[in-house]
């Protein structure tokens, strides 16, 4: 009952916001779908992704060379989330030997790797991007509830997954991997399999964004954008179903009022980029420092208490 | 020969920046255990003061002092935050710490882009080319690798010879062991974090004159940094040095051979390739 009340007020959300905003909008429900990955692989599998923009980036190439060259968008955006996640299990093979801080160096390498590799790729449109990527549909609200779409699909996914049995086996494995090895679980195969996932999540997102925009540099994945998703997957609350989305949706209206204020006459022309830097930074540091599990499971116990009071 | 000579002069100078923000991951690690991803942002913080130091008319010498002051006030500062204000306090598990430094990384982010704008910035070093073995390099990168030799030996005796740097050592190598001899091992850890700034910060003055920095130069700085630092496990600093100078030289020849195109990711490969080795020997 709850969940379709929360569908029916988010399905009625887009027409009545203005053009503006609607762009933040498909903004805010694609960069969730990433998180939810983002979180789904950090909470569960306790593995830190500093390269996630990476297939967000391989998802929307794939969709835009597709389109570019002749295929209905709709096989473009189906294909996208497979050659993310191909791509996840070629490179996670060898790279989820690591752990901890050695994984997140090497995801972030992975991304300066594949940045680099697109900017000097003629068939990719070097460094000044990929042009001409046709429309998916026809309007921006079309896009928004595209957006939804897929962002619900992430969701579930998620959601299934973690009541699963080999959700269970991974959180066990995120505990103690030994402990879950020797109980049978194979961490090995559940974590690429995770991996492939959130990289799938990613590379859908990354679709979607393709059709929107029309348009897509290298530049337009940089490593700061794999940290936000970080930043919101943190702030949110690791491990949580809705955590990715709270902390997106909370960290992008944030931005997005900061953004209006350092955009208003008078403030100087960094106001913008100084703030958006800052918010980032402050949210992540006192989450991580005074909510250490984040905005959702903190909401969720002050709850309790009040319910039963 | 004498193009390959020059290859591996400026290869050895720009290793050795790199093999300076890797014994500032070093240090800072082997005593908290944390990997700290705002090290590269000590350097930038040190390179915009320096650049603006000299432009108030400072002289040389004074003005670098100044940025890697910075530097080591940054890194203190970061310690503060990462182990926790108080001396009782918990601080942070080292995989949360890597979160918190990755956000203040962000926050010099801001302070930079503030003050100092988004802008590609330099100063001059040292004018003029050297002559050596018929190879003709600018004569600045001698000057990096003149200034992180004898930084580098005095850091060898200072963990060997003193009793603070022995007291360091201990902590990195038993932590309980340590407090149990009476070390402060949360001071030991804020005095690692000073340490790894100030060295973090002189990275940065001393390649700003042959490579522009720009706020977002951080990520380049600490990759570069961690592929020297992981090689020997980020707990050594000796092997951190060689890797510094073995991916900076890499790096050289890779772009003066291979046309320019493909150093960065030599040296990404590079790294991974070592992460993966060592991930697979370790088992």
């Amino acid at each position: 009952m709850r969940l379709l009340l929360l569908g029916a007020v988010t399905l009625a959300i887009p027409p009545l916001l203005p053009e503006r905003h609607l762009a933040t909008f498909v903004l805010f429900a694609l960069t969730a779908t990433v998180t939810v990955g983002v979180s789904l692989l950090m909470g569960y599998a306790g593995q830190v992704s500093l390269g996630q923009a990476a297939f967000y980036a391989i998802g929307a190439y794939a969709a835009g060379l597709l389109a570019v060259h002749g295929a209905p968008p709709v096989l473009g955006l189906l294909l996208a989330p497979v050659v993310a996640a191909v791509a996840a299990v070629l490179l996670g093979a060898p790279l989820l030997r690591l752990r901890g801080h050695h994984l997140a160096f090497a995801t972030l390498a992975v991304q300066l790797i594949l940045l680099s590799v697109l900017a000097s790729a003629d068939w990719a449109g070097g460094a000044i991007g990929l042009q001409g990527i046709p429309r998916l549909v026809g309007d921006d609200l079309g896009y928004a509830y595209a957006a939804i779409v897929v962002l619900t699909l992430a969701v579930l996914v998620s959601r299934n997954v973690i009541a699963s049995r080999p959700g269970r086996a991974l959180r066990a494995a995120a505990t103690s991997e030994i402990a879950a090895a020797a109980s049978g679980v194979p961490v090995g195969r559940h974590r690429l399999a995770v991996f492939a996932l959130s990289a799938a999540m990613a590379g859908l997102a990354g679709g979607v964004y393709a059709f929107y925009l029309g348009y897509l540099s290298p530049g337009s994945f940089p490593v700061l954008l794999s940290i936000e998703f970080v930043v919101m997957a943190v702030v949110g609350g690791l491990g949580t179903v809705a955590g990715p989305v709270v902390g997106a949706g909370v960290i992008i209206v944030l931005v997005q009022l900061l953004n209006t204020l350092g955009t208003q006459p008078g403030m100087p022309g960094y106001a913008p980029s100084v703030l958006s830097y800052a918010v980032y930074a402050i949210v992540l540091i006192t989450c991580v420092l005074y909510l250490p599990r984040g905005l959702v499971p903190a909401l969720r116990r002050l709850r309790i208490p009040s319910r039963a009071g | 020969m004498s193009d390959l000579v020059g290859y591996l002069l400026t290869g050895l100078g720009i290793g050795s920046g790199f093999a300076l923000v890797a014994s500032g991951l070093v240090a800072i690690h082997r005593v908290t255990r944390v990997v700290n991803f705002a090290q590269g942002a000590f350097a930038v913080l040190a390179a915009m003061l320096t650049s603006t130091l000299l432009a108030a008319g400072l002289p040389h010498g004074l003005a670098e002092v100044g940025g890697v002051a910075l530097g080591a006030a940054a890194g203190l500062l970061t310690g503060l935050i990462v182990l926790g204000p108080r001396r009782d306090s918990p601080g942070t598990t080292p995989g949360t710490a890597l979160i918190v430094t990755l956000g203040l990384g962000v926050l010099a982010y801001a302070i930079e882009v503030l003050i100092w704008g988004d802008q590609p910035r330099s100063f001059p070093g040292v004018p003029g080319v050297a002559e050596i073995a018929s190879a003709r390099v600018p004569a600045h990168y001698l000057l990096i690798i003149g200034v992180a030799a004898p930084v580098f030996l005095l850091m060898a005796l200072f963990f060997a010879r003193t009793d603070l740097g022995k007291a360091l050592s201990a902590c990195a190598s038993n932590r309980y062991a340590a407090r149990v001899v009476g070390i402060d091992v949360r001071r030991m850890g804020l005095l690692a974090f000073a340490l790894g700034g100030a060295l973090g910060g002189l990275a940065g003055v001393l390649t700003t004159p042959v490579q522009q920095v720009t706020f977002d130069s951080d990520v380049t700085l600490i990759v570069n940094g961690f592929a020297a630092a992981v090689l020997g496990g980020l707990t050594r600093p000796v092997v951190a040095l060689g890797g510094g100078l073995l991916l900076g030289v890499t790096q050289t020849l890779a772009a003066g051979y291979g046309g320019g195109a493909y150093q960065v990711e030599v040296a990404l490969v590079l790294m991974l390739t070592v992460m993966i080795v060592q991930a697979a020997r370790a088992r």
